[in-house]
């Protein structure tokens, strides 16, 4: 065995500390997951336009955003962006922008590819039951599409919440962060990153077992 | 982790051995082993002869333990050179013993090997922007101080807070950076008790955090903050509040006076005497400060 002696007690004295920025990681995680799907959802029909220079532009996007490491675009945007004078954006803002467009590329191509595999003839029928475009999308292709592409957006949630380890890089005080105060003051490594490993590791589980009975209940494939 | 001792094992060689490990695995610990090494050579009177003094002058050469990553005292220039105020104070001996200020081998090292690499003779003094505390000064000897450090804050120099008295005034509307430490909220807080505090993990990430203008200003050394200055003129500005002062010295192994007077008698006469236009040019060149000419005419102690 190793000879390290643990001390627990860097941990349950900063329990608090550790659950603040555990509980601020994942509000960050799903306030991006929500900003990413509703960018992810137009980038998907502007994606599947007619209008070439709309679908140009989206895959400019998705293309740019899926090359980039996140942590550059945090960094553009959080140390790059004031420089061009755009200013109005905290830390936590920053953070949860980044994380939005970033997933929002990621959730584009999730949904086009759910969009372009609703059967033709669904959309045929909702023709032909007479109703208006923006009905076919509403009761027939949006709720289709939900269905299809939900084991993706799981996925996706678990893979944001992971990615907000990234926000320490600009002074969010999220777990990774903690984790590494706690580190600067106690020196106590071991204990400190065994316990936001743990933590990163129950909390992606629950989030997985949560949205898999979440798929049972309505997932189309099955 | 003590050491066993292993038969047919030379015992003065295996305590060296067994000290050195210890001492770099802790400064306190080389404290104690330096306390019994000064008694067991101490107990021979040191005659002036014996002196390091004598042994470097014989050598052709003096072996200077510093560092070689932190900028302006010790650090590689564009050339890949080792430059710096305490590369400079280095020379300056050299050229005083050998009149030539090249003939310095510099034995590159880290913070925690200052005290050990003395104690076990693996260099002749230390030039390495060490801080003098009682503590230390129990393992090595001190020289006098040629630097007194202490921690300021910078600000961009078209900051909408012109200096300390704007940034305290504004109280918690401001958010002042730093590197990512156990003092730094302390540190901050005694200067700026209500200001925000924003840690990161890098000197770099808390620079262009402050040119960002992401965090009013960063909490810095103050050589620091002089030489951010005079890489990039006319784009920081120093609150001109410093605080929490220390000094910066060279140390020695102790239990030789004769060396030790002499190197102090060279930075004396560098910050007051002969060779003060050196030290001046070095100040000038690492931390953009004109120094003023010691008064002349009278004794240092009326000056």
């Amino acid at each position: 065995m190793i000879d390290y002696h643990f001390d627990w007690t860097v941990i349950t004295r900063n329990a608090g500390f550790l659950a603040d920025a555990l509980l601020l990681g994942l509000g960050l995680a799903v306030a991006s997951l929500a900003i990413g799907c509703l960018i992810g959802l137009l980038a998907a029909y502007a994606r599947l336009s007619r209008w070439r220079l709309l679908s140009g532009a989206v895959w400019i996007y998705v293309e740019l955003i899926r090359c980039i490491p996140l942590l550059l675009l945090i960094f553009f945007l959080y140390f790059g962006l004031p420089e061009l004078g755009v200013r109005f954006l905290d830390k936590f803002e920053t953070f949860v922008a980044a994380l939005s467009i970033y997933a929002g590329a990621y959730m584009c191509e999730v949904f086009r590819a759910g969009l372009e595999s609703i059967p033709r003839q669904y959309v045929e029928a909702s023709k032909a039951i007479g109703l208006r475009p923006w009905q076919r999308q509403r009761y027939v292709v949006l709720p289709v599409m939900f269905r299809i592409t939900l084991p993706s957006i799981s996925n996706n949630l678990i893979s944001l919440f992971k990615d907000t380890s990234l926000a320490a890089a600009i002074a969010v005080p999220e777990l990774t962060f903690a984790a590494r105060q706690i580190n600067a003051n106690t020196f106590r490594v071991m204990e400190a990153w065994l316990t936001a490993s743990a933590l990163y590791l129950l909390t992606a589980y629950a989030i997985a077992i949560a949205l898999r009975q979440v798929e049972r209940r309505y997932a189309a494939i099955r | 982790m003590t050491e066993e001792a292993k038969p047919g094992d030379e015992t003065e060689a295996r305590r060296g051995a067994g000290l050195e490990r210890r001492s770099l695995l802790s400064l306190g610990i080389a404290g104690a082993a330096a306390a019994s090494l000064a008694t067991a050579n101490g107990a021979k009177a040191q005659a002036t002869g014996d002196s390091k003094l004598y042994a470097i002058k014989d050598r052709g050469r003096l072996i200077v333990g510093t560092g070689s990553t932190n900028p302006p005292w010790h650090f590689q220039d564009a050339n890949g050179d080792l430059a710096g105020m305490d590369i400079d104070m280095a020379r300056l001996l050299a050229k005083g013993l050998f009149d030539d200020p090249e003939a310095v081998e510099f034995v590159i090292q880290g913070s925690d090997a200052r005290i050990p690499s003395l104690i076990t003779d693996k260099v002749d003094i230390v030039v390495q922007w060490m801080t003098v505390t009682p503590g230390r000064a129990q393992q090595v000897e001190f020289t006098i101080p040629y630097y007194r450090e202490g921690v300021g804050l910078m600000l961009l120099a078209d900051s909408q807070y012109a200096d300390f008295a704007a940034l305290r005034a504004a109280g918690s509307t401001i958010t002042v950076g730093g590197m990512q430490n156990v003092f730094l909220e302390d540190w901050i807080r005694k200067a700026l008790p209500e200001a925000r505090i924003d840690a990161y993990d890098s000197p770099d990430a808390t620079i262009q955090a402050l040119n960002a203008r992401r965090v009013d200003a960063t909490l810095s050394d103050q050589s620091a903050i002089r030489w951010m200055m005079q890489q990039a003129p006319g784009r920081f500005a120093d609150s001109g509040y410093g605080w929490l002062p220390n000094s910066y010295a060279s140390a020695v192994k102790p239990g030789d006076p004769t060396w030790l007077n002499w190197v102090n008698t060279v930075y004396k006469e560098a910050m007051m005497g002969v060779d003060f236009d050196l030290f001046a040019a070095s100040y000038k060149k690492w931390f953009g400060v004109d120094l003023e000419v010691p008064k002349v005419g009278f004794p240092g102690e009326f000056a």
